[in-house]
């Protein structure tokens, strides 16, 4: 009975570790040849898909900076990551500050509306957001991409950061009226500074969002002046039809923020995420 | 009296005042398209000159539309893919990591790594990947010696090929089920191991059961995905080859591209349609639980 046992056990122990070993690998090695890859010389990749670079090949980096107009489309995606995620912060921490500290009638309905539209397909926007931004002027703008990306993020951020004023006793606030804080006083003395853990996640899923998203990128801009990393990728790509290892260490340049944000902030990741399943 | 009149006006007034700014954006990003798109869904609409009404042609045309409806198709089988097979992996190795094997908090970490990484970029990886001369039919022919295979440039198994790669996101629904599967008591688990009940029927009549609305929620996000699933596609094959990869999203995109904006919109009410299918079917078969509200709490 007892050995049996044991057997079992030998035997779940196993499968559970080439369960998880193998999705740990598929999760990540895809990432790990990129990053090999682009070490490496086109020679050596068009011979052997695997392998390690006989000397490591910085050439490929500066290549790559020196090719496309990476410098370039760097500094926007830079420009409209930022600035998406101050935008975003500022009005959400306005609003949430309402729905979640202020009582008034039609609140819970107007919390319940801006958070549903995570469950609207913004891809089914395309339309009116082009016709949108034509009309306004804003086409081929990095204005309109932060505005579009600042707009989007709204029901995340709105219910991350609401979740977490609304997490603030309510006696901290009382004193501060009691020592006459005004409305403006309460915002910004006692809820803003208090609420900036909660702030900094939702920027952080703003962030990822601005400086990953393709699609609206695609569709809104059109010249070198404002278009985005991720579509540096996607149409520089002829450039370097014979030259993949600087394809490479440009792909690898662009997901270092990426990278190095989530070794930060992991943790206000994850937590973001277990606060009850929010996607952008 | 007067004093108190002024002082909730000034109130009132700077409620308005910080709640304007998420609003004004929330009308013409959510609201406005919203009504935008079912309305020129019903015209005639190429982007310029006035809308004119058709009724419900454009329906009646996408409906008998060969490549809209194999989009469909694709999206169906894209969302059940998602909430059947992702998120009972995603669950299982949640099932894993929360009795906590060694070095668990590192695998939650570089499990969810993949989902920050851009599209655009892990879409060009695979496509490397994919090639005839590239890493995995290297590996398939070292292991099997399988003959290499064009896996996105084949109609037969690029479907397949695009939705296989979604496997590197199980991370999303992972943490959320695991963060949930944290929560269920340890004396639960302590009982059930005196009564002598084995790690299996504990998972199986301990953990399922308690993680059930939470299992909802994750699968109603996966296959609501399913439904809008359009960027990792687009930039592996562009829908193709031959439109066996092409989705709802793909389709609309594509119709917008060759200016036929109103069948475009109705492209886009389907979207929106499925989706709200979806969540609409899961709520009714699994009743009690309420994915909608936790998701929009």
């Amino acid at each position: 009975m007892k050995e049996r046992q044991s057997v079992q056990w030998i035997l779940l122990n196993t499968l559970k570790w080439i369960l998880l070993i193998s999705l740990l690998a598929v999760a990540i090695l895809p990432l790990v040849w990129l990053f090999i890859s682009s070490f490496r010389t086109n020679l050596e990749l068009q011979t052997t898909p695997f392998g390690w670079p006989k000397a490591f090949q910085w050439t490929n980096y500066k290549q790559a900076l020196a090719m496309a107009s990476l410098p370039r489309l760097l500094l926007n995606s830079i420009i409209v990551a930022a600035a998406t995620v101050i935008l975003n912060s500022l009005v959400t921490a306005m609003g949430s500050f309402i729905l979640a500290r202020e009582h008034f009638r039609g609140r819970d309905a107007l919390y319940t509306l801006l958070t549903a539209g995570v469950l609207v397909p913004v891809i089914s926007f395309m339309v009116p957001y082009f016709s949108l931004i034509t009309k306004s002027g804003l086409y081929n703008t990095l204005f309109a991409l932060i505005l579009v990306y600042t707009a989007v993020n709204i029901p995340v951020s709105i219910f991350l950061v609401t979740a977490f004023m609304k997490s603030i006793p309510k006696e901290l606030e009382e004193a501060s009226v009691i020592d006459g804080c005004s409305f403006f006083g309460r915002f910004f003395n006692v809820i803003l500074p208090l609420s900036r853990s909660g702030l900094v996640t939702a920027a952080t899923f703003c962030f990822i969002y601005s400086w990953n998203e393709f699609l609206m990128a695609m569709l809104l801009t059109s010249s070198i002046e404002s278009r985005t990393v991720q579509l540096g990728i996607k149409f520089f790509t002829s450039q370097f039809i014979t030259d993949y290892a600087s394809m490479y260490a440009a792909v690898i340049i662009t997901i270092i923020p990426s990278i190095v944000g989530y070794i930060f902030l992991h943790d206000k990741i994850i937590g973001g995420l277990t606060a009850g399943g929010v996607k952008g | 009296m007067q004093g108190a009149t002024m002082q909730s006006k000034k109130i009132w007034g700077a409620r308005t005042l910080f709640l304007l700014p998420v609003f004004i954006l929330f009308f013409f990003f959510f609201i406005y398209p919203f009504f935008f798109t079912i309305i020129t869904s019903f015209t005639s609409w190429r982007g310029i000159g006035a809308m004119k009404f058709n009724g419900i042609k454009n329906y009646t045309k996408l409906l008998s539309d060969a490549t809209f409806r194999l989009a469909l198709r694709n999206n169906v089988i894209w969302a059940l893919s998602q909430g059947f097979i992702q998120v009972p992996l995603a669950c299982i190795v949640a099932m894993i990591l929360v009795r906590q094997p060694f070095g668990w908090k590192t695998m939650r970490t570089v499990f969810y790594l993949p989902n920050v990484i851009s599209t655009v970029a892990l879409a060009m990886v695979w496509i490397a990947i994919y090639n005839v001369n590239g890493p995995l039919n290297a590996v398939l022919f070292k292991l099997f010696g399988t003959a290499p295979r064009n896996w996105l440039g084949n109609p037969d198994t690029a479907l397949f090929a695009v939705i296989f790669q979604t496997v590197i996101y199980i991370g999303y629904f992972m943490i959320i089920l695991l963060a949930s599967a944290m929560n269920i008591p340890k004396s639960l688990y302590e009982a059930a191991t005196i009564d002598g009940a084995g790690t299996l029927r504990q998972e199986w009549y301990i953990t399922l059961p308690m993680l059930r609305g939470n299992l909802v929620t994750t699968m109603t996000l996966a296959m609501a995905y399913g439904m809008r699933h359009f960027e990792s596609t687009f930039l592996m094959t562009g829908g193709g080859p031959a439109y066996a990869t092409t989705t709802m999203g793909i389709d609309l995109y594509l119709k917008m591209d060759a200016l036929r904006y109103s069948e475009a919109s109705t492209a886009g009410v389907f979207l929106i349609i499925m989706g709200t299918l979806v969540i609409t079917i899961l709520r009714k078969i699994f009743g009690s639980s309420d994915p909608m509200s936790e998701m929009a709490q």
